[in-house]
């Protein structure tokens, strides 16, 4: 981008890595604000922002140095999955500029999600924005861009049925689980762990009959998740007699290892005398170690699983997606003019007001040393200065504002005329973000200079919603 | 031959159904198979009014294989969805029917009696109430390799979940169980009316064969009703199970034939 400072992203995500690589580099939303901090100790970051979801590890960030800054980034994703850097390359993506305003805003719009259309990832997205801002990793190129993304979502979910007749992960579970059980009356369902979608299957499945049964390390969550669906509890040292009861068993826990290993899940199968039973896992990290479903009447699903079957179930969404797919292209090149536009306004004011101060400096001076002109020859003098200097003005400032919002052009003619007037434009993105004192007030103020002033009252009450649910 | 006809066209429709599964392909699958175990039946009664009844050769045995097999799973699938098994029921019931047709009665078959009647019958409806839970136990098994697989189309939805499908493998288990042992009870006492059983003749390996199908059997019902045994080992039991009887049905058809 034009003034030195790039926009990137780095990660990895359905796409490109299996649920085996994704669970060793997914963050708990309790990490990251910890690793936004190690992120931001990285030289050459300004700003930087964290999206960990079951489907993507995404690092936005803001950056002088682009190269530098991808480099260190794929080094520390390299040492947080516990791998070597050539080994982990083929599952990472990285984009600069456009291509990452664009990236972002098809995340955020649900484009790039497994399922097409799940309304999960904008509120994922904004947490991530929140999460950076508390942290003061947010500035006004990252400001800019996630407000921006926030806007084309909203858009396309206004204006698309892109979000309309999405299958949920629970009922395809159900489904699936229709497959191996004739009903579920008189079933166990045991939850492991206290996970929103865990809450919508057991309830659906206890509505058809099902006996819930919630376990959990706190024994207070389980109480609370039982008396929500519907069902008891049991304490989690009796998982294994739970396991024996079950049928269908969700586990949702944030555990970084399984809970439901291979030998506990072989061991159980022996006491339970050939019952099939169903491990949903819809955890990342996995809760379901690999190599159960192997086992002779034991059935796993994980997040992937169920994604892919929800998508089979979907038909007839490709062509909203195109058009979504649009909406994303008008918006990337909205938000580049508007962005652009606004590196340019900087340098205009500072070009005005240096070429106005000297003319004016110079008037004044000539009018301390003639003492003996009248108040009217004195208003003259300044007048007759001033004006010159805007007639001046007026042809370079025309061509900036046309020139520059040319991505090459443009960048080439602001940094030309800062330089013939060394010019100072302060545009707030100086400084590494721990050195800012009023994250908030600048991420506004970048998120507005972008996207306008009647969005600042949008930008804040999205914010609002988040910190309701 | 109109029968052989329907079977033949039935079961295309039912494989074709594996492909493209939909429901009015399956409903014309089924219409054309009640036409054909229709005919098969008015079959069987013109032949026993010619004196060739299903128990007076072992190709009339065979055929009457085919048209319980056909039967049964037609009754079925009126209760539960079983689409997908019509793909193995159908098939199978039109090769052991052609089989029945080409292979010649056994010459100067022995002086049957009503001891070798009940002994031809019973072992003839074992077989087929068998065969039919072996079909459960087959599909039993692809469905679950599918689902383990993931592999979640319309051919999988086709058909009953794989409780019910262990499920009806058992009745069909718990109600031949009962009937092939009579039929071996008959058999081994019908024998020794006829003079014994020969050192030859002991070592029959059908004989040996039914013994080992009926134990197989045995085993899998004590597993399955006292230990509660369930899925793809009682699948596999039953497959096993029956193979050892077809074995014996196809050891009666062959020598003969040879």
């Amino acid at each position: 981008m034009p003034g030195g400072i790039d926009f990137l992203v780095m990660g990895l995500s359905h796409r490109t890595a299996p649920l085996a690589v994704r669970e060793r580099l997914a963050v708990a939303p309790e990490q990251v604000p910890t690793v936004i901090q190690q992120f931001g100790t990285l030289a050459s970051v300004r700003e930087v922002a964290l999206l960990s979801t079951c489907n993507r590890v995404e690092v936005y960030a803001a950056t002088p140095d682009p190269d530098a800054a991808i480099a260190a980034l794929q080094m520390d994703f390299a040492a947080r999955a516990g791998t070597t850097e050539a080994e982990l390359a083929p599952h990472l993506y990285v984009r600069v500029d456009v291509e990452a305003v664009h990236h972002l805003f098809r995340v955020a719009s649900s484009l790039d999600s497994l399922m097409v259309g799940e309304p999960q990832i904008l509120g994922q997205v904004k947490q991530a924005h929140d999460t950076a801002l508390a942290a003061l990793a947010v500035g006004p190129v990252l400001g800019a861009c996630f407000s921006g993304a926030f806007r084309v979502a909203r858009r396309i979910r206004r204006e698309t049925e892109i979000a309309r007749s999405s299958v949920s992960i629970s009922s395809v579970a159900i489904e699936y689980a229709k497959r191996i059980f004739d009903g579920f009356v008189g079933r166990t369902v045991l939850l492991i762990g206290a996970g929103k979608m865990a809450d919508l299957a057991a309830r659906a499945l206890g509505g058809q009959g099902a006996r819930i049964v919630v376990t959990n390390r706190t024994a207070a969550r389980a109480e609370e998740l039982a008396a929500r669906v519907g069902g008891t509890t049991c304490p989690f040292e009796t998982l294994e007699a739970a396991l024996i009861q079950a049928d269908i068993v969700i586990a949702s826990t944030g555990a970084r290892m399984p809970i439901l290993t291979r030998e506990l899940i072989s061991s159980v199968r022996r006491k339970r005398r050939g019952r099939p039973l169903f491990l949903i896992d819809i955890a990342v990290p996995r809760d379901v170690e690999a190599g159960c479903g192997d086992i002779a009447g034991v059935f796993v699903a994980d997040i992937d699983d169920l994604q892919k079957l929800a998508n089979e179930h979907r038909e007839g969404r490709r062509g909203e997606a195109d058009r979504a797919e649009v909406m994303v292209e008008q918006e990337v090149a909205r938000f580049l003019e508007a962005y652009r536009g606004r590196r340019v306004g900087p340098v205009i004011t500072a070009l005005r007001s240096h070429v106005l101060d000297v003319a004016r400096g110079e008037a004044e001076r000539v009018v301390r040393d003639l003492p003996g002109l009248g108040e009217r020859e004195q208003q003259a003098l300044l007048g007759l200065a001033e004006s010159i200097a805007k007639k001046i003005l007026h042809a370079p400032q025309v061509a900036l504002k046309k020139g520059g919002a040319d991505p090459i052009e443009g960048a080439a003619m602001i940094a030309a005329v800062q330089r013939l007037f060394e010019l100072k434009v302060n545009d707030g993105s100086a400084g590494s973000f721990a050195e800012r004192e009023l994250p908030e007030d600048s991420s506004r103020a970048g998120a507005a200079a972008v996207a306008g002033s009647s969005d600042v009252e949008d930008v804040s009450g999205d914010r609002q919603k988040v910190a309701k649910s | 031959m109109v029968e052989i006809l329907a079977y033949a066209l039935a079961s295309a429709l039912f494989l074709g159904n594996l492909y493209a599964a939909r429901p009015a392909g399956a409903r014309l699958a089924r219409a054309v198979l009640a036409l054909g175990v229709l005919a098969h039946f008015v079959d069987i009664g013109i032949r026993c009014v010619a004196l060739q009844n299903p128990v007076s050769s072992t190709p009339q045995a065979v055929a009457l294989v085919a048209f319980l097999v056909a039967a049964g799973y037609l009754l079925a699938s009126f209760k539960y969805r079983l689409t997908a098994a019509g793909a193995f029921a159908v098939p199978s019931s039109l090769t052991l029917l052609v089989l029945a047709r080409v292979v010649p009665a056994e010459p100067g078959a022995p002086r049957m009696g009503a001891l070798g009647r009940t002994h031809v019958f019973l072992a003839t409806l074992g077989v087929a109430v068998f065969a039919l839970a072996a079909i459960l136990a087959l599909l039993y098994l692809v469905q679950e390799k599918r689902l383990k697989k993931k592999r979640f189309d319309r051919t999988t939805t086709a058909d009953a979940p794989l409780a019910v499908l262990d499920r009806l493998a058992l009745r069909c288990v718990s109600v031949g169980f009962p009937i092939f042992t009579v039929a071996l009870v008959t058999g081994a006492i019908w024998i020794a009316r006829l003079g014994g059983i020969s050192s030859t003749e002991a070592q029959r390996p059908e004989y040996l064969f039914a013994v080992a199908a009926w134990i197989a059997f045995g085993v899998l019902i004590v597993a399955r009703i006292g230990a509660g045994w369930q899925g793809r080992r009682a699948a596999w039991l039953t497959l096993g199970g029956f193979g050892g009887t077809l074995f014996v049905l196809l050891a009666y058809v062959l020598r003969y034939a040879a």
